[in-house]
């Protein structure tokens, strides 16, 4: 495995690991902040939950993860791979919070990570056409 | 689509487009490490992408408020199409068949995702 595909592997797979991380404080946070209501005694209930704090940690660590992964990486595809989470997310809900899976949802996630695979294997392909260029 | 839903839907593509190609530009500066940082700090690409990033925030929840999630989800996918071609126009990326395969896949998915 050469240089660019172990940084192109672990960026993304940090970067899922880490906002996978974010959406569940978020919604570990709403739980216990809940019921929601427009008002400052929830943003202040909100507040006092330790895993909004957890939320935002997640953010910015997701944040400095995509700039460095841009860097080197073609935005389009960058962009599209970072959709990964989405499955990640998914999966994470059902094991923790027993949310309930259609078919056709699990079927989106293959074609997921299908599509990233294709994705991954159309950076080889570019990479031997134009030496030197993340493009 | 009526046509509130319509301009904030176009808001939401263009503030989520414009902000992955002002993060790009922002990437593309000289430096490693923190050096890197203080150089993508003094240069307007970085805040331009957060300033879109928190414009979209908004006009997306404004947008759900008018359409419902799954249809929400179902039009953003646009977003990845527009982004390829972005990346093409600003930063001379290239559109392979695999490229264009593996992004209309995972637009596939993620619509397939959200409708269920």
């Amino acid at each position: 495995m050469n240089t660019r595909w172990r940084f192109y592997l672990v960026g993304f797979l940090l970067l899922m690991a880490i906002d996978t991380g974010a959406q569940l404080c978020f919604k570990l946070a709403a739980t216990h902040a809940a019921p929601f209501a427009a008002d400052p005694g929830w943003l202040l209930r909100v507040l006092r939950e330790p895993w909004v704090y957890g939320a935002i940690a997640g953010y910015l660590g997701a944040f400095v993860t995509y700039m460095t992964l841009l860097k080197h990486a073609p935005v389009g595809p960058a962009f599209a791979a970072s959709h990964l989470q989405v499955v990640s997310v998914m999966a994470a809900s059902a094991w923790l919070f027993g949310e309930r899976l259609a078919p056709l949802q699990l079927v989106g996630a293959a074609l997921i990570v299908l599509g990233i695979l294709v994705l991954a294997r159309a950076e080889d392909e570019v990479a031997q056409t134009t030496p030197g260029h993340a493009r | 689509m009526p046509p509130i839903s319509f301009a904030l839907w176009l808001l939401v593509l263009v503030f989520d487009t414009g902000g992955q190609l002002a993060f790009k530009a922002a990437s593309g500066v000289p430096g490693e490490g923190l050096g890197h940082w203080r150089a993508m700090a003094v240069r307007p690409w970085l805040w331009l992408g957060i300033a879109a990033f928190t414009c979209e925030f908004v006009t997306w929840l404004a947008f759900l408020s008018v359409v419902p999630l799954a249809e929400g989800v179902l039009l953003s996918c646009l977003n990845m199409a527009a982004v390829m071609l972005g990346g093409r126009w600003l930063f001379g990326e290239r559109l392979t068949a695999r490229r264009l395969l593996g992004v209309a896949l995972i637009t596939l998915g993620v619509v397939l995702v959200g409708a269920g």
